[in-house]
């Protein structure tokens, strides 16, 4: 017979029940059980119920002196209906029983759009999903949600992140549907001029920055940033090297909410009002990470190609490089001209030290030669010109 | 949707239904705010209300920190199980007051 399917990794075994377990076949599908585990002890049991229909009180007690073999046993993908019953009987309580996540079908839904990590549809009138390809863990989809959530709790306007779905084999995330046209249409159709852009992107900016962020709440990108340095200690001269790895060490710990990836194309306005999009690097620090990451987009992952800016913002080089510096002077208005040069430098040192490491490891020295030329460029330059890279940002 | 808003003391109870969204959480917002002057409690009363979007969800605690800034509070009745399920998933239902 042949009742259950069984995987083993990592030491945890999963059994999927399948179909109806009732009386009938429960002492059959308990022996089957019991031969499949045989003598063997793992660390871990997990029940996938994902293809079970019905479970009568037979099946529960097979469940039950599981549990007792395995006190940490885990019930996954269960269907609402099945998740009822365990709700009733009291399981619910006694074991973690994990709910199946909802099956959508995309057929027929328009596509509005398509980006590096997947598809997004437009589901109903208040709603869409966003498909993520392969290459996105459920991990990374949860976290993404939950930065979201965390955002909209603390008053920051974006769209609400419902729940994670299914989506033929691969995982999606349902928000709320925005009506909405992101800056870099609202620049290109010329429906804005650029000065207003700036000046909207800047508020919303501050805002964002203005949001104080508890700790553990949010990964804090000093950390991170300080992983680029370390990866760049073999790829730097020592001297250069020790130096940023000082500077990077010395901002502040500052628990100001950042975006991450703070450009035109992830802000968007629906009547008059601005709403941020893709929260999935959201991040606490101080705010030069943020205009780090500013820099990257408008200047520094366009700096060996002109044409990319053009691609993936919809600017021209020249009026990329325009944006980045009117950004930059109205989100320090009231500094001096050199103050706010010496601050692009230092946002320009940051970004370039997340630019070398990832085309360094993404491309190699041959494949991605005249971005790390420019990165090095840059940071050979600046890093001994410079003597830290925070500034007061006169934020609480 | 529709506003409909009743003074009893110290109380200001604030009736919605409909749909509320960006076309409409503006004048929701100013609804509220230009009748809290002397009022201690805001009870936004939910039973006719079908859907709110992010917009409408910003208000709303915008709202309640406005009251909880002056030493009042702000109360959530006859929330549906749809938009309690909204509240759900934000994680709203654990910051808002939510009386059934």
């Amino acid at each position: 017979m042949n009742y259950i399917d069984f995987t083993n990794k990592d030491n945890t075994a999963t059994i999927f029940l399948k179909g109806h377990i009732d009386s009938s076949n429960a002492p059959d599908i308990e022996k089957e059980i019991n031969e499949t585990l045989g003598n063997e002890k793992f660390d871990n049991l997990v029940i996938d119920a994902e293809e079970l229909k019905y479970i009568s009180s037979a099946g529960l007690r097979i469940i039950l002196r599981l549990k007792k073999e395995y006190p940490d046993l885990k019930i996954i993908n269960v269907p609402t209906e099945i998740y009822e019953i365990f709700d009733m009987t009291g399981f619910a309580e006694m074991m973690t029983i994990e709910k199946a996540y909802r099956k959508f079908s995309v057929d027929g839904c328009e596509l509005i759009g398509k980006g590096a990590n997947g598809s997004v549809y437009r589901y109903d009138e208040d709603t869409i999903v966003k498909v993520y390809n392969q290459y996105s863990s459920l991990d990374d989809i949860k976290r993404e949600r939950e930065m979201a959530r965390k955002a909209l709790i603390l008053g920051v306007p974006t769209a609400i992140p419902y729940d994670v779905v299914k989506v033929g084999d691969q995982y999606g995330s349902v928000f709320e549907l925005l009506n909405a046209d992101s800056f870099a249409e609202l620049l290109i159709s010329g429906q804005k001029t650029m000065d207003e852009i700036v000046d909207m992107a800047v508020e919303l900016a501050k805002q964002i920055h203005n949001t104080p962020v508890k700790d553990g709440e949010m990964p804090y990108i000093k950390d991170t940033a300080l992983g680029w340095v370390d990866f760049l200690k073999d790829h730097l001269p020592k001297e250069e090297y020790e130096k940023l790895n000082k500077m990077v060490n010395d901002i502040p710990r500052e628990h100001h909410m950042l975006h991450g990836d703070y450009h035109i194309k992830n802000v968007m306005m629906q009547n008059g009002e601005v709403l941020l999009i893709d929260m999935d690097t959201l991040c606490v620090g101080h705010p030069i990470f943020e205009l780090a990451s500013v820099y990257n987009a408008y200047i520094g992952f366009n700096s060996a190609d002109h044409s990319i800016a053009k691609d993936f913002l919809g600017l021209d080089w020249d009026d990329s490089v325009l944006f980045f510096n009117k950004f930059m002077h109205k989100y320090l208005e009231g500094r001096s001209e050199e103050e706010i040069e010496e601050i692009g430098k230092k946002a320009a040192v940051l970004g370039f030290t997340r630019i070398l490491r990832r085309t360094i490891k993404r491309f190699g020295y041959e494949n991605g030669k005249p971005l790390i030329d420019k990165a090095r460029e840059c940071l050979d330059k600046y890093i001994f010109e410079l003597d830290s890279l925070y500034f007061d940002t006169g934020i609480e | 949707m529709m506003i409909r808003k009743s003074l009893e003391n110290d109380v200001l109870t604030v009736f919605l239904s409909g749909r509320l969204d960006t076309s409409n959480s503006a004048e929701f917002d100013s609804a509220v705010r230009e009748s809290v002057d002397s009022v201690n409690e805001v009870v936004l009363d939910m039973r006719g209300l079908e859907y709110t979007s992010s917009s409408g969800l910003r208000v709303i605690l915008a709202l309640h920190k406005l009251m909880d800034a002056k030493g009042g509070k702000l109360v959530l009745r006859n929330v549906n199980s749809y938009i309690m399920e909204i509240f759900d998933v934000t994680g709203f239902s654990d910051i808002l007051t939510i009386e059934q």
